[in-house]
């Protein structure tokens, strides 16, 4: 772990994704510390206020600070975003793991099943599955662990297809190994890599698809400062009042610009050496 | 380079808004954009503002609500006498010829008229009263009535009583509808649903000399934000409902005009008063006193509404005295703790989600009914299925609004706050039985001072019981490019194109 962790520092990407992260993770959990303003409070005396020193987002219709409300919202986007990518991504290794190690009908059963999810558009069923079960936080994460498990399934149902003939594998089961301790002891710790490298491109895509279906008014319900939400809210004042628009939107791309690069610096630090 | 930079930009700008003039001086088609299609040109079958205001341009009624909404004024009679114990209607009908060029006849008058009262027609209530026709001659026709109805004269300039052509709806049946003919000034010629409609001027049309435009497209734009962006960009001669926070800087624009007025509209939040705590009479109240509404019209609608003391519109026989609910948090807390409910209860609130307007308006109610301890949960939804959803009563409160078609108050008041009627006091199940019994007696009694009293008594009651929340009277906004005149939007909520003209 630590020799992993020394060469993720040591890439510029992994280094820089990780600080951005970081970075956003301190000033979410200081700004309802140090910020004076309320992300709910209504102050129509102040509403819409270009960026100044005191609100550096300025404010928007209702007079909430936009700095306050874009770092309330970024505990919603990183919330359901992870929930989104990881829930599913243990989901997908399992099921990866089952096919691969056990084969045959087993195998032949859970990889047409990903078959047919993956012949959807990923956002055409996303879309129908919250669409029949109605908006809200909770629908979302169940449209979500339906659909994104399958990538991870597929990779890492690979990578065990082939560890599985390994030497090391095959002595294990002359050792009479169970098969849960050869899948998960053995197996696993050399078959999550490149599922790992993948979760982070998916964060970067999920982000935005969270933030699209709450624009659509299928994720989270106001006054949720979730940035898709935010961005909807600021349509009709992107004129007179940009500020409303462009600082959620700098948000998710600070946050898929973040995961990306740790994701490059991932893949560099776990890829194996020789 | 910044200057440069800027000669550049304002060239491109001159370009731009040349082409838009010259474009909008050689094409005498009306290009209208507007947030909401209409469902259907069935006017019997329909209820929603889309589908009536187009259908409004492309049939008539015997007589029309005036354009200052105070009177009513000859449609397709040029005159009627209404016999003093209001059972006999007579009717002398004008000259004139459908889009198709047959003659409107008294026949047509009866079959629309029956059609309108069948029990097929959603609008069967306003019109059965009626029980006799008598057709005399090729211009004249008599109604009868078995018993007084009132309301049954002012009900004949409502769009479900359109004029349709007998012979031709007879042989097509519903695909009518598709191809709808009428006497109105214009005729349908396309409509691309969700996107378009395309309308041309009736050649046949009664009104000489009108309209003065060739024809009209009715683009379907649902967001506000993009409907401007058209105007300003010369693709659209005229936008309704313009973001109401634009309309300043839409004003200041060289060559754009903006217009408002508040129609007989009323927005407010349905109580389900079947479901607790929504039960209790003080605790609708207590919801009453505890929003600013001041607060919402200055801070959410930019000051163009009034304020409302009940979901009635401020028309005919309107008390001017009767009082809003004023703005009083510490009664309000009061009055739930008298309820028992001192600390507070949780609810959730149906929102349509394409009105940018109710989502203001609901996260700004969210912060003022939280400061009294109520919270609310907004949910978000499709403004299609909003109807369905509270008519079947799964709802605890939702955020809504009502207009009236007519100048009288007798189709709103029996819409809102009688029960059953209509809608069981529009789906919140709320009933009073005085308040009932007025309505029997007013829809019986001559129009009148008389009438008017027992308009303002009904209207009491019903702020009293509180079956929603009610809010305020919006105003109606257009804008439109400074070379289209006549347009307005009437207190009645639809807009005559046949008195629009473009300036050379």
């Amino acid at each position: 772990m630590k020799p992993m962790l020394h060469r993720l520092l040591r890439s510029p990407a992994g280094l820089g994704g990780l600080v951005m992260l970081l970075a956003l993770l301190i000033a979410v959990v200081a700004t309802p510390l140090v910020s004076p303003y309320d992300p709910y409070a209504l102050d129509f005396g102040n509403a819409l206020l270009p960026p100044d020193a005191t609100h550096w987002f300025g404010t928007d219709n209702f007079g909430r600070d936009i700095f306050t409300r874009v770092l309330a919202g970024a505990a919603y986007d990183l919330r359901l975003a992870t929930t989104c990518v990881f829930g599913p991504m243990l989901l997908g290794i399992l099921v990866g793991l089952c096919a691969g190690y056990f084969g045959g009908w087993i195998d032949v059963a859970l990889m047409r099943l990903t078959d047919v999810v993956w012949a959807f558009p990923f956002y055409v069923l996303v879309l129908t599955i919250v669409g029949v079960l109605g908006p809200g936080e909770g629908n979302l994460y169940i449209a979500f662990f339906l659909v994104n498990w399958i990538g991870y399934a597929r990779i890492v149902r690979g990578e065990t297809l082939v560890i599985a003939r390994l030497e090391y594998v095959q002595a294990l089961s002359i050792l009479r190994f169970g098969p849960a301790r050869t899948m998960l002891r053995h197996i696993l710790p050399n078959a999550v890599t490149p599922a790992i490298v993948y979760s982070m491109s998916d964060l970067v895509l999920t982000v935005q698809a969270v933030a699209a279906l709450s624009f659509f008014g299928l994720g989270v319900q106001p006054p949720a400062p979730e940035w898709g939400l935010l961005i909807v809210e600021s349509v009709d004042y992107m004129r007179d009042a940009p500020w409303m628009t462009i600082f959620p939107g700098l948000a998710i791309a600070f946050v898929g610009v973040a995961f990306a690069l740790l994701g490059e610096g991932l893949a560099a630090a776990l890829q194996p050496r020789g | 380079m910044r200057e440069r930079m800027k000669a550049f930009l304002l060239a491109g700008c001159l370009a731009v808004s040349s082409l838009a003039l010259s474009a909008s001086a050689e094409a005498r088609t009306l290009r209208v954009a507007m947030g909401t299609d209409a469902v259907s040109f069935d006017p019997i079958a329909t209820s929603d503002n889309g589908s009536i205001w187009t259908q409004l341009l492309i049939y008539d009624t015997l007589i029309r609500p005036d354009k200052a909404g105070t009177g009513l004024e000859p449609g397709l009679a040029k005159s009627w006498t209404v016999s003093p114990d209001g059972l006999t209607l007579t009717f002398q009908l004008r000259e004139a010829k459908f889009s198709d060029g047959t003659p409107v006849t008294p026949q047509d008058v009866e079959y629309s008229l029956r059609r309108a009262a069948s029990e097929k027609s959603d609008w069967g209530r306003f019109f059965r009263p009626i029980t006799g026709f008598k057709i005399q001659g090729d211009h004249e026709i008599v109604m009868t009535l078995d018993k007084p109805f009132t309301p049954a004269f002012n009900n004949l300039a409502l769009f479900s009583a359109a004029i349709l052509p007998k012979a031709k709806l007879e042989a097509e049946g519903d695909a009518f509808f598709e191809h709808p003919v009428g006497s109105g000034p214009f005729v349908l010629k396309q409509w691309s649903r969700g996107s378009k409609i395309v309308l041309a001027a009736n050649p046949n049309y009664w009104q000489a000399g009108k309209p003065g435009i060739e024809g009209a497209e009715l683009d379907i734009v649902a967001e506000g934000a993009a409907r401007v962006l058209k105007l300003e960009a010369g693709e659209s001669d005229l936008i309704l409902d313009p973001p109401l926070n634009q309309m300043k800087a839409l004003e200041a624009k060289d060559g754009i005009s903006v217009g408002q007025v508040v129609p007989y509209r009323s927005d407010f939040v349905m109580l389900n008063t079947t479901k607790p705590p929504f039960d209790q009479e003080k605790v609708r109240q207590a919801l009453n006193y505890a929003v600013d509404k001041e607060g919402l019209i200055k801070g959410v609608l930019y000051g163009a509404g009034k304020v409302a003391a009940t979901a009635m519109p401020v028309m005919a026989y309107a008390d001017p005295g009767l009082e809003p609910y004023p703005y009083d948090p510490a009664k309000a807390k009061a009055l739930l703790a008298e309820a028992g409910l001192g600390n507070g209860f949780s609810t959730t609130m149906l929102v349509n989600s394409s009105n940018a307007a109710h989502r203001n308006v609901a996260v700004a109610l969210q912060a003022m009914l939280g400061a009294v301890g109520v919270k609310i949960d907004i949910q978000m939804i499709e403004g299609g299925t909003m109807w369905e959803t509270t008519k079947a009563g799964n709802y605890e409160t939702a955020l809504s609004f009502a207009t009236s078609d007519t100048i009288d108050p007798d189709q709103l008041i029996g819409f809102l706050a009688v029960n059953p009627e209509r809608a069981n006091a529009y789906h919140t199940q709320w009933k009073n039985e005085q308040l009932n019994a007025l309505y029997a007696e007013e829809r019986s009694t001559v129009d009148g001072d008389k009438r008017g009293q027992q308009f303002q008594e009904m209207i009491r009651l019903f702020k009293e019981g509180a079956p929603d929340i009610f809010l305020y009277h919006p105003a109606s906004a257009w804008a439109v490019h400074d070379d289209v005149k006549g347009f307005e939007i009437l207190p009645t909520s639809n807009f005559r194109l046949e008195d629009v003209t473009f300036a050379d």
